[in-house]
Formats: C-alpha cells, structure tokens, sequence
C-alpha cells in the first residue's frame, strides 16, 4: 500500500508527525507535520513514490504561519497533508522553495508569496502573481482590511 | 517581464490581455525566434476578484453564490465540491435522493462546458461551424437546467444537506430526450470534425505532454487523461452517487492536442451513460437533510474535499475556528496547475499551434484568477 511506503519513505527524515489521517472526517489518509526547511526533502521523497503535488497554500494564525501541502497519487487514493509551521519575523518569513523537486510548486509558491507575503528561498521568478506587479499589500494576511475602507 | 534582446534575432511578442483565443483575460509574453517560440510566460491575475478573501468575511451559506462565479462554465461541480466539504466538517449526511440530482445536474452541467469548449476550441482554429451545432445542443441544456435551477450559468442550487429543488416529469423526459439526440449527433461532429483531415494534420503530435511532465506539475482532468493517466476523481475518490452508475475513464495514447480533444468527446458519452443510469435509479424520498441547523458553527478542524470538475480536480479546503465565519478556505482549482506547464510545453512551437496548445488545455482564466 502507498501510504506504507509513504511511512517508510518519510521515517527517515525525523519529522515531527507522520500519522494516520481520519480519512472520513477530514479526507486526509495520512498528516504530517515538518519544519518548513525539511520540506525539499520531503517533496522529493513524495516525488519518489510517483505523488503529486495537489495544492499549496498558508494560514495566517497572527501570531504564526502553517503552510499546508497537499499530495495525492494518480495510481492509488491517498492523500498526505504535510503542515510546516513557520514564524513571523521581522524580516519577513521565509521558507525554501520545493520548486526544484515539483516544477508545478511555482505558481503555487509565487500565490502564496503575493497573498500572503511569505518568502520562498531559493525561488526561480519570485514575484506577484495574481496581483498588480507594484501592489504593496498581502490580502490575505489576517490584519489586511482592518482599517475601515479598506476592505 | 522577459529580457529583451537575448539574442539580436530574437523579439517579444504580446499576445494578450485581449485575445480572441485566451477565452477572459490571459496575456502570454513570448519570446520569439522568427514565428518560433524560445520563451513563453504566462501573465495571470487580471480577473482575480478575491474569494478566498471574501470566504474569510461572510458565513458559510453567504459564500454559496461565489462558488458558481468562479469556474462559471461548470459551477454545478464547484456547487458541490464546496457543499460536500461544509457537509463533511459538521457532519451532515445528504439523502440519497438529492445525491443523484446532483449527478444528474452536474453531467448534464459537464457535457455543456465540454460544448462550449468544443465549439470556441475549433473557432480558434478556423472551423466556423462547429460552434453552431455544439451552441444549438448546449441551448438544450441550459433550458433543461433553467428549468430546475432557475439559472442558465452561474448555477447556485445546491445547499448543505441536500439541493434546494427537485426534478420534475417534465425535466426527465426532457432529459431522456435530450441523451437521444446528442448521442445521434456525435456521428454528426466525428464527420465533421474527428475525422477531419485538417484538423488532424492541426493537432496531431502537437503539444505533447508526457506522463513524467503530468506528474510534477500536478495535472489533472482530460489534460492529464489525455496523456494516458486514468486519473478521475469521480472513480478513483468515488463520492455522491457515482458508484451506483457505470462509467469507464477514456484515456489517449500520445499526449498531445488531438488525443485531449478525443478524451473530451469520449467524455461526454460516458456522462450520457451516467445521467441514463441514475434517471433509471433514481430513488424517491427527500431531499434535504433532517434538521440543517440556520446558522452553521463547525467545531475547529480542517477538512480537504475533491471532486471531478470539467476542467480538472477541483478542491475545497476549509479550516474552521468554530466561528460563522470559515477562517480559511482555498480553492484548489485544475486550470491553475494545468496552465502552468504551459511555458514548458509551448517552447520550439510555432505561434500559430500556442493557439492550438492553449485551447487543449481548456482554461477557465476567472478560476485561475480567483
């Protein structure tokens, strides 16, 4: 079974959860939670058991970001979820890109930069997405609209 | 933005944001060798309206309008691929009766964005006709649907636990009608088109897409099938009333532009086989869930929902506080991924088949945008 190999393929990596999902609940087979550095290596490990990369995209919880991978298989149903907890910091937060492993990461990096604000080391063409290229604000940050006229 | 001049030879073409093949407003920025293309880049974003930022701000009945707003060629998938998630994170169950009309509605839905798609494709490719005969059998189903719905695009039907209508007589044997004469028309675009020397000599070998390629840019839908991936989710996440119905995945060989127009047309039939089924199943009973509660408050989690949209997988991802409000949703939608292996593809084609390509791919740009 896929998400066996998936198991096997990921304990080696030290991550901090690698645990059955509540397939019924919340449709995920497998949760996995990592550090957002671990994640290239991560990626690559699901590229290796032939996953794709569903969906990528963050939460912004103010104190703190989750960014939120979604991998799923052509050939057998199991979907992984892999949550990376990342900080806010002054400068900004920044995680790697997995654009080298999922050339399809990309985008979805580029999206999570422009609405969020989120850096992605070692990106190709980090730049705004689906926003004008001068826009100087993240909408999707939770402190975004919360002057009155600006939402 | 391209560098310009890399090479003295070499210009930038702007196809786009106004351009009668990139169906709402897509802009490609080409690098350009003669009539060859060296560079590609799409430029998205200009039909983006915010929803995702909206669902942040409103409950979650108040956010069910968008949902038809956001892929408007097959809003019954998004209907329901929204509904399914909310239903999952409180924990509704939908009666069986309301899980076929929304098979019904969301093939029928199907096989009239794969019209469009059909008829506005050969428009870019210089077949006048088709779009005629394909706008004349999807004017059928609009009315089959405005009857039931109350809406001839931008579909709002579906509600948490169940659909907000019910099927009539006069929708069934308009619908039994309805599978009859498509089926007699298929004959009509296999001559016409299919089998159409020029076409052929058009899309064949053009735009290939291979399987490794599929897999890293995580394509889904008849451009991913089209490479000879069986990848469905309506059979391989089975949900609704789908495992009721027998349906087979068509797939093509190549991968390139001619076998993604045959999946789709394949496509079609097996949706005919899927709305006759389930109108000979279909069982009586209600339609709504007992006891929807008016204001919905989901406990805190997260709750991730697919489902097969014309285009490709559509996801729903929701992460709740226990508020009204969702306190995150994101829309994980197939033109995304499936457009962004198009710099890839498009390299050492020429202009004239980045039409070609494009179309193949079926892009809806306002679901991209969001």
């Amino acid at each position: 079974m896929l998400k066996d190999k998936l198991k096997t393929a990921l304990a080696s990596l030290k991550l901090a959860q690698v645990s059955d999902g509540d397939y019924a609940r919340t449709g995920y087979h497998l949760e996995v939670a990592a550090g957002p550095e671990q994640m290239p290596a991560v990626a690559q490990a699901m590229l290796d058991q032939g996953c794709f990369l569903e969906s990528l995209t963050a939460v912004d919880w103010r104190e703190s970001f989750t960014l939120v991978y979604h991998f799923a298989s052509f050939a057998e149903l199991c979907r992984t979820v892999v949550h990376a907890s990342l900080t806010k910091e002054t400068k900004g937060a920044e995680a790697p890109t997995i654009s080298r492993v999922y050339p399809g990461a990309d985008w979805y990096e580029r999206e999570v930069y422009d609405l969020f604000g989120i850096k992605f080391a070692g990106h190709p063409n980090l730049k705004r997405l689906l926003l004008p290229e001068d826009a100087d604000f993240h909408p999707l940050l939770k402190d975004f609209g919360a002057e009155p006229g600006n939402d | 933005m391209i560098e310009l001049g890399i090479e003295e030879k070499s210009y930038t073409l702007n196809m786009g944001p106004q351009h009668p093949s990139t169906h709402g407003v897509l802009r490609v920025l080409l690098e350009m060798d003669g009539e060859y293309i060296t560079k590609a880049e799409p430029v998205i974003g200009y039909g983006h309206r915010g929803h995702e930022h909206m669902a942040e701000n409103r409950s979650y009945q108040q956010f069910l309008p968008n949902m038809g707003r956001v892929d408007y060629l097959h809003a019954l998938a998004y209907n329901q691929g929204y509904c399914m998630a909310v239903e999952k994170l409180v924990g509704l169950t939908v009666p069986e009766r309301a899980e076929f009309i929304r098979v019904i509605l969301s093939e029928f839905n199907r096989i009239s964005s794969h019209l469009v798609w059909i008829g506005a494709y050969l428009l870019d490719l210089g077949a006048f006709t088709p779009i005629l005969y394909a706008f004349d059998d999807r004017e059928h189903i609009l009315d089959l649907l405005d009857r039931i719905t109350g809406s001839r695009l931008t579909y709002c039907f579906y509600r948490f636990g169940g659909t907000s209508g019910d099927l009539d007589e006069e929708f069934v044997s308009g619908a039994r009608a309805f599978i009859q004469r498509l089926r007699s028309r298929f004959r009509d675009y296999e001559s016409l088109v299919t089998k159409n020397v020029i076409f052929i000599n058009r899309t064949r070998d053009v735009g290939v897409i291979t399987r490794e390629q599929a897999v890293k840019y995580g394509l889904t839908g008849p451009t991913l099938r089209g490479s000879g991936i069986p990848y469905d989710i309506r059979k391989s996440e089975p949900y609704s009333a789908y495992p009721a119905c027998d349906f087979q995945i068509p797939i093509g060989e190549k991968g390139d532009v001619f076998d993604r127009y045959l999946v789709r047309i394949l496509e079609m039939e097996q949706s005919l086989r899927i709305i006759e089924q389930a109108l000979n199943q279909l069982p009586d009973g209600p339609i709504m869930a007992d006891k929807v509660p008016k204001r919905l408050k989901p406990a805190a989690g997260e709750v991730y929902q697919a489902v097969e949209s014309a285009r490709g997988e559509f996801g729903c991802y929701i992460v709740s506080q226990g508020d009204i409000k969702p306190y995150r949703i994101k829309l994980r939608v197939p033109s995304f991924g499936n457009l962004s292996i198009l710099p890839e593809v498009a390299v050492d084609n020429l202009v004239a088949d980045l039409v070609a390509i494009l179309g193949s791919v079926d892009v809806v740009i306002p679901e991209i945008d969001r």
